[in-house]
């Protein structure tokens, strides 16, 4: 029984030891709002941390993929007192329904707020076909 | 294992937590990261040699909207989160940030010098430097005898 507790704390010790050498960064899911308007959709995801340098957005195939970078604000030497949040990345993608126009998906970043307009596509004008007799 | 240590009180604590987190981080989740139903904003602190660092995550907010106040060992911040008025209701389909008026108030754990300290945003970032006192620095206190 002693040996397993010492097994324990020395385990539990190789883990903060590793933890200090190199932070893992993690993947977090950034929240987000989807309104509609007139012209399509819009897509408002809270990205704290990222600049137009550090996000990639990307639209493959269906596929809208948000990717924002963050780069640690607390200086190396910080000892972590309180967390309440995970520092990581910020991934999150969607599919896209066959409206969205995707050629005239914009996009900008404010205050760390990204705001995507997905306007619908441009609705078909009926064509008349001519019909000809024999 | 020893019984006394020589170590911070909250070292203990940060044991604990880390605990319980690897336990959390264990159970698979729907969406394992993401964030709803907290409390807003999420905040981190931070202790360095000379300052305490408070960062809280504000996406959207500007310098002018934010009210920081610290008093009594007390800090706190708040505002009000307004989304887009000329939005209705109806024509969301999702609605995960959060909104409206929010306050966190948090204690510090030791002295800080109030007329010192400072903020700034960042990207949707705040960054509070909350400066130590020099006197809540370790004091050393002279142990005399009385014989008498």
């Amino acid at each position: 029984m002693p040996d397993e507790q010492q097994n324990l704390s020395r385990e539990a010790e190789e883990s903060e030891e590793s933890m200090h050498e190199s932070p893992p960064r993690s993947l977090v899911t950034a929240p987000i709002d989807i309104y509609q308007t007139d012209e399509g959709l819009v897509l408002v995801a809270d990205l704290p941390g990222v600049t137009t340098d550090t996000l990639e957005l990307q639209v493959q195939d269906n596929k809208l993929t948000i990717f924002g970078r963050v780069a640690p604000v607390a200086p190396s030497d910080a000892t972590l007192l309180h967390q309440e949040y995970e520092q990581g990345d910020f991934l999150r993608s969607f599919i896209l329904s066959d409206e969205v126009d995707y050629d005239r998906i914009t996009a900008k970043l404010n205050n760390g707020v990204l705001e995507v307009c997905l306007p619908r596509m441009p609705q078909a004008e009926p064509r008349r076909i001519q019909v000809d007799g024999d | 294992m020893p019984v006394f240590q020589w170590r911070h009180n909250w070292d203990h604590f940060r044991d604990l937590e880390r605990e319980v987190d690897r336990l959390l981080q264990s159970i698979k989740l729907p969406f394992p990261n993401l964030r709803l139903q907290r409390r807003f904003p999420a905040v981190n602190f931070f202790e360095t040699e000379s300052e305490y660092l408070l960062i809280a995550e504000l996406p959207g907010i500007v310098a002018q909207d934010v009210e920081l106040t610290v008093a009594g060992g007390m800090l706190t911040i708040s505002g009000d989160r307004n989304f887009p008025a000329e939005v209705p209701e109806e024509a969301y389909r999702r609605r995960e940030r959060p909104h409206g008026p929010w306050q966190r108030s948090l204690s510090l754990p030791e002295r800080i010098d109030e007329e010192q300290v400072s903020a700034e945003f960042s990207n949707g970032v705040l960054t509070i430097h909350l400066p130590k006192l020099a006197d809540a620095k370790p004091r050393q206190i002279p142990v005399t005898t009385n014989n008498e």
